[in-house]
């Protein structure tokens, strides 16, 4: 299994999430949509962002909270929040 | 909003290095500390590369050696140039117990233990929503609706500062202040780290990579070894990233453990864990931004407090120390009595007679040296170039500098080769 590529989904398989109800992050899609340089779709270490069609689709689910999205987005689309108490990411051997 | 009728001497904000070294340091002093943190466990947040250097935290905390989480004491160091599947070297030996690896999210729960051991009151799973400011100044933390008052509240929220941004203290960070850090978390038999490593129980191996290992992009991949598992990873330049990235970052992690030079250590292992971070990148000897207000200090990441050379990295010891040195102004603007912004600007003054400032003083050149692309892809092909002719000619092996002249050859000018070099004498 090492040996071999692993999709994102099944790397990140091994997090553990107390998932907020309410998102963290809120991102305006009228912006994504004038947005050419898209970086997130590639730095959000989590993969929340991605294509659909021109569409970003973004879930907050599987966020691991680093703050990247928040600082490169080009067109301040990114409201970032810290989770609600004891919600999100739980780290445990980082 | 209503008041939570009891009232603090300090609230701390975050259970990482540096808010737990405040909060334990005052706690200790007999001052009623309150210690906040968003995550389930304190540290359930935090990510660090691997190391965390002891005699920093020693100072800090009684009990050290007795009962901190060291997964291995580093013994040995390694520095690698990686061009294809090439690489060279230089490796160092020593057995010393000067830095360890383990999970930060163990040490940070340990610290947080040693808080409450010492009177402090640490509550988990509240996330702080913003801090609140009467007539300029910090007089508490908004939790919900409810306030939380105290003299002084010390920031150590992390590299995000989300109150700090809120309350109008700070810029939001710019993207060339920050590293991106990615890492995998591979579970290994104890044994088998051991034999495949070298290494004897209790020692462990601290291994920074450099070329076009990370994909192009700038930056240096690292692999420390725990107890039971290794830290595989790599910090690129954000700024850099942004514009150059071509694939998904998890992919550049992934081509590590896949590598044809690494991936013979991570067969028999299994990923326990994928984390991400932001790392702070300031250029010194400006302090990032004010640490100091009325009733507030700021410490740890939240205060860009980090050391990158390249070939090591401070930043647990750095934000503990600084939550250390928070502390230490409490305590003696509670001397000059209170918490005004006047009396706690000597945490400045601590923070510049400390061996941070100095450190990060004395180094200021090495983030410019790190913007150097060559470092990335020319040196390390140089090098492997160089080696190349010395070791895999069969017949004629040229001279050392013969090899050296060819490799240079069409790669890098003799005046940008000598630039570099003195460049990196002078940064590191």
């Amino acid at each position: 299994m090492m040996r071999k590529p692993m999709r994102v989904d099944d790397i990140l398989n091994n997090d553990v999430w107390d998932v907020d109800y309410e998102p963290h992050i809120r991102v305006d899609a009228t912006k994504c949509r004038e947005c050419e340089e898209k970086p997130c779709l590639l730095l959000c270490p989590a993969q929340c962002y991605t294509l659909a069609g021109d569409e970003v689709l973004f879930s907050y689910e599987g966020c691991l909270e680093c703050g990247t999205c928040r600082l490169i987005c080009p067109h301040d689309a990114i409201q970032w929040d810290y989770p609600v108490s004891g919600r999100g990411i739980h780290f445990r051997f980082s | 909003m209503k008041e939570v009728g009891y009232r603090f001497d300090v609230i701390v904000v975050g259970a990482g290095p540096a808010g737990s070294a405040s909060a334990y340091t005052l706690a200790k002093k007999g001052f009623k500390v309150l210690l906040v943190e968003r995550g389930r466990i304190p540290g359930s947040k935090n990510v660090f590369g691997g190391r965390v250097y002891a005699d920093p935290l020693r100072e800090v905390f009684d009990g050290f050696d007795d009962s901190a989480p060291i997964h291995r004491w580093v013994t040995k160091e390694r520095i690698s140039m990686v061009s294809g599947d090439a690489m060279t070297s230089f490796e160092f030996y020593m057995r010393k117990n000067t830095s360890f690896t383990t999970y930060l999210t163990e040490l940070a729960c340990w610290m947080a233990k040693k808080v409450e051991e010492v009177g402090g009151t640490v509550l988990t799973e509240i996330t702080v929503d913003e801090l609140v400011v009467e007539n300029g100044k910090v007089t508490g933390i908004r939790v919900g609706d409810e306030k939380v008052s105290s003299e002084v509240v010390i920031d150590a929220e992390g590299i995000n500062r989300l109150l700090l941004e809120r309350a109008g203290l700070v810029p939001k960070l710019e993207l060339r202040h920050a590293g991106l850090g990615v890492k995998e978390v591979i579970k290994l038999p104890k044994k088998e780290i051991e034999d495949l490593f070298s290494l004897k129980e209790g020692e462990g191996l601290a291994w920074l990579m450099m070329g076009d290992i990370t994909g192009g992009l700038p930056g240096g991949a690292f692999l420390y070894t725990n107890k039971d598992s290794v830290s595989l990873g790599l910090v690129v330049m954000l700024g850099e990233a942004v514009k150059e990235v071509r694939e998904h970052i998890s992919r550049y992690v992934e081509a590590l453990r896949l590598h044809p030079l690494l991936e013979r250590y991570f067969r028999n292992g299994r990923i326990m864990e994928y984390s991400a971070h932001l790392v702070p990148e300031y250029t010194w000897p400006s302090l990032p931004h004010r640490l100091y207000a009325d009733g507030l200090l700021v410490a740890g990441d939240a205060a860009g407090l980090l050391l990158n050379l390249g070939y090591n990295f401070r930043g647990v010891d750095y934000a503990a120390y600084s939550g250390y040195l928070a502390a230490k102004a409490v305590e003696k603007a509670h001397e000059m009595g209170g918490m005004t912004s006047e009396n706690l600007s000597v945490y400045e003054r601590l923070l510049e007679e400390s061996f941070i400032v100095k450190q990060l003083r004395k180094f200021r050149n090495a983030p410019k040296m790190r913007e150097n692309r060559r470092l990335y892809s020319t040196y390390p092909e140089l090098l492997n170039s160089v080696m190349g002719q010395l070791f895999h000619s069969s017949y004629e092996v040229p001279k050392v500098m013969e090899a050296f002249k060819r490799a240079r050859k069409g790669r890098v000018g003799w005046l940008d080769l000598i630039s570099d070099l003195l460049e990196v004498v002078r940064s590191v």
